[in-house]
């Protein structure tokens, strides 16, 4: 019973942490974010973010490669946080 | 079409040609080439080809490549017409119509080559532009006044290539665009081959481009405010996944920003057809709402879990904006945005629009002003607030990227690692 309830939140986590990814937010941003938004603990976020990551390492390195260029792009432009 | 095309190859040819040439000696004002040496090109006087043609009827007024008329004027030249076959340079027509004006009203021997000749087939209708472009005053001598547009006879019309082009915005902005007059821009451009007139009726037509322009930009501004309101109205847009695939599509394809970017720089490259990027944009727009990315359905789909056991559990965030107060009859946003954004008036807009306001459109739930600034390409709260309200709501949502997912037990060990014991951790 307590599996069930931990892996369907343990999903929601990482559905959330996509829809993060999606906004091309950081790992920082995202625990942030779902926090604030979705009550949920920062530890938790990033314990799920880095179990994803170690399941989808060429994805998270494409991601954060992505990241940089972009940050790299907007460096002069973005005036929010961009981590 | 000239009644000398027929006029076949070099040396092997001449006699062919010979006879051909002869039954053209009435264009040729009775002068005859000696074809000996197999140079044909250069002792045609193209003047003399045209002399027979009346000015006003026969030849309209072609705009032409300068590379097609360079061929023209190269067969006068010596020796030369090899280079020019292929292509031809404006410098190397200069060269050579300088060098023509020693022999224009001469045959001296020389082949014609085929390639020119074929080339000169298909476009022997145009006027002669060539000449007066490269300051040509030498074909005096022809009766053929329409090469000399510099004697103010007949309007020649100017090749604007992109350098030329590019000199002339130089002269504008060096005097002002608004202060830029016609014979000060020819002097700082310095191309004598150039009128007044033609400066002066470029300039007119650079002058309403840029107002055009202008006037698309302020259009863009508008455009993104309202888009902003729409963005407010539609109010999550039924709570479609595909809202946030849409915004994902927009918002991580990279590719969108950087034609913005150019679109926006003021008449680089105005003027020429394969630059016109009204055209890229419907492109570009047609292309962003299909999906780059390998949208969700079947890979990871997950069953849907069994409801928990503790209701409370999807709905124990207040403040989390879950909307239910959308009517089943919303429209799903993005697929009305995304069949307009091709249609408005000002093609260039639509793409600016979303770079935008992209993240707030279809994902602000009801009663959430899309008020966000949006400046930036950044994802605004409320659309993150949206999204994130979305998943908690319908948690038998696919997911968006379809990630693999851990193993719920390296996930657990790994919190209690932490201090985290149990999940959903019990807090109300």
């Amino acid at each position: 019973m307590g599996d069930d309830s931990s892996a369907s939140y343990i999903h929601m986590v990482h559905h959330l942490i996509e829809e993060c990814i999606i906004f091309n937010m950081s790992k920082e941003e995202c625990m942030e974010a779902l926090s604030k938004h979705a009550n949920i603990k920062p530890v938790i976020t990033s314990t799920v973010w880095k179990e994803l990551e170690k399941e989808n390492k060429e994805f998270f390195e494409a991601y954060e490669k992505r990241r940089e260029e972009k940050a790299v792009q907007e460096g002069d432009k973005s005036t929010g946080s961009k981590t | 079409m000239l009644a000398v095309s027929p006029l076949r190859n070099t040396a092997a040819a001449k006699d062919e040609s010979q006879e051909q040439m002869e039954s053209y000696s009435s264009i040729f004002n009775g002068e005859f080439p000696d074809f000996s040496d197999g140079n044909l090109l250069e002792s045609i006087d193209f003047d003399d080809l045209f002399v027979s043609i009346d000015d006003e009827q026969v030849l309209p007024n072609l705009e032409m490549d300068p590379e097609i008329l360079a061929e023209f004027s190269v067969s006068g030249s010596g020796g030369e017409e090899s280079d020019v076959n292929t292509s031809v340079s404006n410098e190397k027509v200069e060269d050579n119509i300088h060098d023509r004006k020693d022999e224009e009203d001469r045959f001296s021997g020389s082949g014609l080559d085929s390639k020119i000749l074929s080339e000169r087939d298909e476009s022997v209708v145009v006027n002669p532009v060539l000449p007066d472009k490269y300051g040509e005053k030498g074909r005096k001598s022809s009766a053929h006044a329409k090469n000399n547009s510099n004697q103010g006879r007949k309007k020649v019309k100017v090749d604007w290539t992109p350098e030329l082009h590019r000199r002339f915005v130089q002269a504008v902005e060096q005097l002002g665009v608004d202060k830029a007059v016609p014979s000060r821009i020819l002097e700082l451009m310095g191309i004598d081959c150039l009128t007044r007139h033609n400066i002066a009726s470029h300039l007119q037509k650079y002058r309403s481009h840029r107002k055009h322009l202008q006037a698309r930009e302020a259009e863009a501004a508008n455009w993104s405010q309202r888009r902003q309101m729409y963005g407010a109205a539609a109010a999550g847009g039924g709570g479609k996944r595909d809202i946030s695939a849409w915004h994902a599509l927009t918002m991580g394809f990279p590719p969108i920003t950087r034609p913005m970017h150019h679109h926006f720089r003021p008449l680089h490259v105005w003027g020429h057809p394969s630059m016109d990027q009204s055209h890229m944009w419907p492109k570009h727009l047609a292309h962003s709402p299909s999906p780059p990315r390998p949208l969700p359905p079947p890979p990871t789909w997950h069953p849907p879990p069994p409801p928990p056991p503790d209701p409370s559990y999807w709905h124990h965030h207040p403040h989390v904006r879950v909307p239910n107060g959308i009517t089943p009859g919303t429209p799903c946003f993005p697929q009305p945005l995304a069949t307009r954004f091709p249609a408005p008036p000002v093609p260039g807009i639509p793409p600016y629009a979303m770079y935008k306001v992209d993240p707030g459109i279809g994902l602000q739930t009801a009663g959430h002003p899309g008020h966000s600034p949006l400046v930036d390409f950044q994802p605004s709260k409320e659309s993150v607030d949206a999204v994130i309200g979305d998943v908690l709501s319908k948690p038998w949502l696919p997911l968006p990227l379809g990630l693999k997912a851990p193993a719920t037990d390296s996930v657990l060990v790994e919190l209690q690692k932490q201090g985290v014991p149990k999940i959903p951790p019990s807090f109300a």
